[in-house]
């Protein structure tokens, strides 16, 4: 792996896998209107993902709105259960429903802290509760409670122990939600969407929080986020999603640099760049599909500039474009296809145009 | 819809979201500061000792008869000696006295002592309803809603029944049944609730569901917290508003019921046997029955009516208050006229009308003249200059003073983004300039100039003062000359109407002009110009995507063709690729129709790639201003200098940064001098006390408000960066030049 020094150097140790999902999928079942007798419809949300999380590391889950991010959460937390796939924890099939013990390995913590911390209970009692539950700190609660604050940052605990939600700014309460989340002392903590409801001022502060929590307690953390910049920034391994499906995966740097899906060279070309002089090429506009009835064969292909005729009909397999970097794509299965060039990003097909013409 | 300008306003969202359904400790002592709320108390706490103490202080018991007056009778007529007839007397009550202070009935029983009685068994018999019904109301609606499912379609069921037939009919069978019901509070009180508590159930499922789905509930859930805590625990406390609303609610119509049953003789007499209760329905059957309204005797029948419509008014009166207090949007906007008139201020609230202070908006400091200005960067004329401008939420101590003596000016195609925190009055400043801010916002001083010269249209021309305009003046320029589109305008498309009809109405009005298909193919074009099809004019807004919407909310601010476009966070809520792809879109056709932009966001990192200038805001004032380039490239400022460094790079070795320290200043109660100084890491002792303002920096055109760049004082290298070599070749000269002329 070629990771320059991150915000913090990544451990020598042997990597572990701690919690591991394999082929998840997952589909809703949605009313059509709102009459009794409305029809029900499926939305497929997830399909076959894998990811797999390492103790001491970040892997970042990337991917716009509606992409399934938060649903491959909730299926690695045992929120919601997946139709099919399996979970595997320290490599043994996770035991099956929500038991306890599932609940104090693996952790998550939500999207939007105004929500995530109940209005009328204390700073306190958030943090209690879990070591109640889990018979934690046998004894003694408030130094533990303590100890805890002072892990997430919030000094002197004394004066937060006893406030409200509504008392802290955002990113204290968001850091009051990871400190509930760590109060079990998880192996694994699953973070929707953490910073993005919080100023832009204070993010940095929550994203260097869980840097620091990987490199000193060796969590093993899922960081879904739709900015590409910070997963780059925070994250080892960054995984990118279109449609609740996989399409890369790879080392954050060489995904940003590098990256060898159709799909992920879009969300690079968009995300905000100061330092970009030009205007950037948008290549694939439109919108992502609806779920409802998803296309065929490889999710991206309507909006695809490199499309072929198999991306129509077939789901591309994930293909190792380079070591540890993997993507979705056909146009990474053919070794003869001349536009897969040395480091493993797609040139830009110079005939991208005639080939769609040919296909019409 | 009709776009006007007036549709337009609306009042940005206080900082940081406020639940509805939050029990806050403030927010629960600040209830019964409400007049209403007073009232009902004082009303139901008199009630209340009165059903206590009416035992005691009763002169007589509510059956005795007054054997000493019970002998004044009246001779019907038509009956007696003469008549033929035997002798027939109506007895006849007597009129308050000392004796009986209200007067007594026909049966010479004391009035005010039937009446203590009877305030005893109403009010006891609603309480008691009530609470019965509001715990089967809990335990079916709070267990439904949290279950879901199969238990929630069993429960829902059951209240679906008991709310399907029609409760006095219900109520009147059971009393006939139970005959014996009326001389049990208790027995009483149970039929009554078991008729009333299927509506409060509904209501408590419907908000117990939206709760469960809470990220708390899900976060107690992901910890393993048992189900029945979560619903005591996590669940029950946040209803506790709406549990005593319906508590209320329910009181009130067991009274009433109770009354009615009463007054139809189904609560049992209370001569019968087993004997009734006395009660205010029971009273005014009584009095009813025996002619007390024909016979002029008020005091008999009027104490036991009046009882019941004040004790209604009561409970009515904390019912409202409660109701308030969980739904702030029932809670008046503004302040009270008191308020206003003691400050001087006449704010007779108008719809899309920002007040302005009396006192003339003149011989603020920092107002610099045009020809000064227009030194510092003579690219474009100006169209929007915004002079000292201040902006205040509430009058006297009361008051935010959310935006501060700013300067702004926008010239000729330019785009100039405003930056800053979430709160830091972006919006405020925008949308006082062109006066979309509603009371309690008020423009307390400043002077805002719009130099009008319509690219298309007959909308006036020449210098508008903003300020002073009237409201025809503001509606004609809004929309058709300055152009506004707000995040939340996501909503802002009426849903019922197709965004062809929508366009047409626009058209129709700014543009009598033309014929309808004209109409129709402009408003084709201008979807095509945003990038989307023409068919679109066909789909109603829920058909389309968030993006879309924006883009066609985009369309409809350009229909006009306006000078000024206001974008305040257009991109916020959208993906990074449609809010790329909207932005281009917006560039290609600022360069085509040479409208000016405000770009309003919290995203730097956008606005160094999109805008030609860039102005910071902190704290409600302007804090630097600079090209685009010279901004990121040099920052002058250190809080621009701190959010630069908020945006992790997308290229090049990651390295650790620090982002701001400390969080964002509350708006009610902000530090002296400085507002940045808790949070800046070079700040100096003067910045404690006195407060920067902004100047420009020797020769370069670009301004900051900080100490660190005055006389005396050596700059820190970081802030002290050359400016970028050459400036970025930003839009071609001739797009001013395409506006101004
Ligand atoms: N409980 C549910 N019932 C029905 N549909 C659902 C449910 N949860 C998610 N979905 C659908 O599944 C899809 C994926 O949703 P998900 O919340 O996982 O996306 P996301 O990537 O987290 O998006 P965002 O960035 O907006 O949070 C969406 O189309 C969503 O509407
Ligand atoms: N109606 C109001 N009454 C009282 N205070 C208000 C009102 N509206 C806004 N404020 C306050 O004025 C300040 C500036 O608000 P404004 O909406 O202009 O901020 P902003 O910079 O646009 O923030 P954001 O990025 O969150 O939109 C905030 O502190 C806010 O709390
Ligand atoms: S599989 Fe085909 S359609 Fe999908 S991203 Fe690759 S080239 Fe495009
Ligand atoms: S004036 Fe002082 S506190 Fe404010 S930004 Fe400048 S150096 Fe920092
Ligand atoms: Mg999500
Ligand atoms: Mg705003």
């Amino acid at each position: 792996m070629n990771l320059e020094s991150a915000p913090t150097p990544t451990s020598v140790a042997p990597v572990r896998a701690v919690l591991e999902g394999r082929g998840l999928t997952k589909s809703f079942w949605v009313k059509q209107g709102r009459s009794l007798l409305a029809r029900k419809t499926r939305v497929h949300a997830v399909e076959d993902v894998s990811v797999r999380l390492d103790a001491g590391r970040v892997t970042a889950l990337v991917g716009e709105s509606g992409a399934g991010k938060t649903t491959v959460a909730r299926l690695l937390a045992k929120i919601i259960r997946a139709d099919a796939g399996e979970l595997f924890l320290d490599g043994r099939p996770a035991p099956p429903g929500r038991p306890r013990s599932y609940a104090a390995q693996v952790q998550m913590v939500f999207q939007d802290p105004f929500a995530s911390l109940n209005p009328v209970h204390r700073v306190g009692h958030n943090l209690v509760r879990p070591l109640q539950i889990h018979h934690i700190a046998d004894g003694d609660i408030d130094a533990t409670v303590a100890d805890l604050l002072r892990r997430v940052a919030l000094k002197p605990p004394d004066t937060f122990i006893g406030k409200f939600p509504h008392e802290l700014s955002g990113g204290q309460r968001q850091r009051v939600a990871i400190a509930r989340g760590l109060a079990v002392r998880p192996r694994v903590l699953i973070a929707d969407e953490p910073v993005s409801m919080l100023d832009v001022s204070i993010r940095l502060g929550v994203l260097n929080l869980l840097a620091d929590l990987r490199d000193r307690e060796k969590l093993a953390i899922l960081y879904v986020t739709h900015d590409i910049a910070s997963a780059r920034y925070l994250a080892d391994t960054i995984v990118v999603m279109y449609a609740g499906q996989l399409v890369e995966a790879a080392p954050s740097v060489s995904l940003t640099d590098r990256p060898a899906h159709p799909y992920t060279q879009l969300l690079l070309a968009a995300a905000p760049d100061p330092d970009r002089v030009e205007a950037p090429a948008l290549a694939g506009r439109g919108a992502p599909p609806s779920l409802l009835a998803p296309p065929s064969g490889c999710r991206f292909h309507p909006r695809c500039p490199y499309v072929m005729e198999i991306c129509k009909s077939q789901v591309p397999p994930r293909v190792a474009v380079a070591a540890d970097h993997s993507a979705a794509c056909w146009l990474h299965v053919d070794p003869n296809n001349r536009r897969i060039t040395v480091n493993g990003s797609v040139a830009p097909a110079r005939d991208s145009s005639d080939q769609r013409n040919q296909e019409r | 819809m009709t776009i006007n300008s007036t549709s337009l306003t609306v009042i940005p969202p206080v900082a940081g979201p406020t639940p509805e359904l939050v029990l806050r400790r403030t927010r629960i002592l600040r209830l019964p500061r409400s007049p209403k709320v007073i009232a009902g108390l004082v009303i139901l706490v008199l009630f209340g000792l009165l059903a206590i103490i009416g035992r005691w202080i009763a002169p007589y018991s509510p059956n005795a008869t007054d054997q000493q007056h019970w002998v004044q009778h009246v001779l019907v007529p038509g009956t007696g000696a003469a008549t033929g007839f035997p002798a027939s007397y109506y007895p006849l009550p007597l009129p308050p006295s000392a004796a009986h202070w209200l007067g007594t009935t026909v049966f010479a029983q004391d009035v005010w002592s039937q009446l203590l009685a009877a305030t005893q068994a109403t009010v006891v018999v609603g309480l008691l309803a009530a609470a019965i019904a509001t715990v089967l109301s809990v335990l079916f609606g709070v267990t439904a809603g949290y279950l879901g499912g199969g238990a929630d379609e069993g429960l829902s069921l059951i209240a679906n029944v008991f709310l399907a037939i029609p409760g006095l009919p219900l109520l009147i069978v059971l009393a006939d049944y139970v005959p014996s019901a009326g001389s049990s509070v208790v027995l009483v009180a149970s039929i009554i609730a078991v008729t009333t508590w299927a509506y409060t159930s509904r209501t408590l499922r419907a908000q117990t569901l939206s709760l469960r789905n809470r990220d708390f509930v899900e976060a107690s859930r992901v910890m393993g917290e048992g189900r029945l805590r979560i619903i005591l625990v996590e669940v029950l406390p946040n209803l506790v508003p709406i549990v005593a609303a319906s508590f209320l609610f329910t009181a009130l119509s067991a009274i009433g019921a109770y009354v009615a049953i009463a007054f139809l003789g189904l609560a049992g007499s209370p001569t019968s046997s087993p004997p009734g209760l006395w009660n205010w329905g029971e009273m005014l059957r009584e009095g009813f029955a025996n002619n007390a309204v024909r016979g002029g005797w008020w005091w008999w029948w009027a104490p036991p009516g009046l009882c019941i419509a004040l004790l209604g008014t009561g409970l009515a009166l904390l019912n409202f208050g409660i109701d308030e207090f969980i739904n702030p949007r029932l809670r008046t906007a503004g302040l009270s006229r008191k308020t206003a008139r003691k400050a001087g201020i006449g704010t007779r609230p108008k719809l899309g009308m920002t007040p302005v202070a009396h006192h003339p908006p003149v011989a603020v400091a920092s107002v610099r003249t045009v020809a000064e200005a227009s030194r510092l960067r003579d690219t474009a004329e100006p169209v929007l200059e915004i002079r000292g401008l201040s902006v205040d939420y509430g009058y006297d101590e009361e008051a935010v003073h959310a935006v501060v003596d700013c300067d702004l000016v926008l010239r000729r195609g330019q785009v100039l983004g405003l930056a800053g925190e979430s709160g830091s009055g972006k919006t405020t400043l925008a949308l006082a300039a062109i006066r979309l801010l509603r009371a309690p916002a008020l423009i307390s001083a400043g002077q805002v100039l719009f130099h009008s010269k319509p690219i298309s249209g007959d909308g006036p021309a020449g210098t508008i003062d903003m300020l002073s305009a009237t409201d025809d003046q503001l509606r004609a320029i809004r929309w058709s000359e300055i152009a506004v589109v707000l995040q939340s305008s996501l909503n802002a498309l009426n849903p019922v109407i197709t965004i062809g009809a929508q366009f047409d109405d626009l058209l129709r009005v700014h543009r009598p002009a033309l014929a309808e298909s004209a109409r129709w193919a402009r408003s084709g074009a201008l979807l095509d110009m945003v990038g989307m099809n023409a068919d679109r004019l066909r789909s109603y807004p829920h058909e389309l995507s968030g993006g879309m919407r924006q883009r066609a909310m985009i369309a409809m601010a350009i229909a006009l063709e306006p000078q000024v476009m206001i974008l305040d966070e257009p991109t916020t809520a959208l993906d990074v690729v449609t809010q790329r792809e909207i932005l281009q879109e917006l560039i290609g056709l600022r360069d085509r129709i040479g409208f000016a932009t405000l770009f309003i966001t919290h995203d730097l990192s956008l606005l160094v790639e999109l805008a030609d200038e860039i102005a910071v805001m902190y704290a409600g004032r302007l804090m630097e201003r600079a090209p685009a380039t010279s901004l990121f490239h040099a920052p002058r400022l250190p809080y621009t200098y701190a959010l630069l460094h908020c945006f992790p790079p997308m290229h090049g070795p990651r390295v650790p940064m620090e982002g701001l320290k400390g969080s964002p200043p509350d708006m009610r109660d902000l530090p002296p001098g400085c507002a940045f100084h808790p949070r800046c890491q070079w700040a100096l002792p003067r910045c404690r006390q006195e407060v920067p303002r902004l100047a420009p920096l020797n020769g370069s055109p670009r301004e900051v408000a900080c100490w660190l760049h005055r006389e005396g004082t050596t700059v820190p290298p970081e802030l002290a960066q050359p400016e970028p070599a050459s400036m970025r070749p930003r839009r071609p000269e001739t797009v001013g030049q395409a506006g101004g002329t």
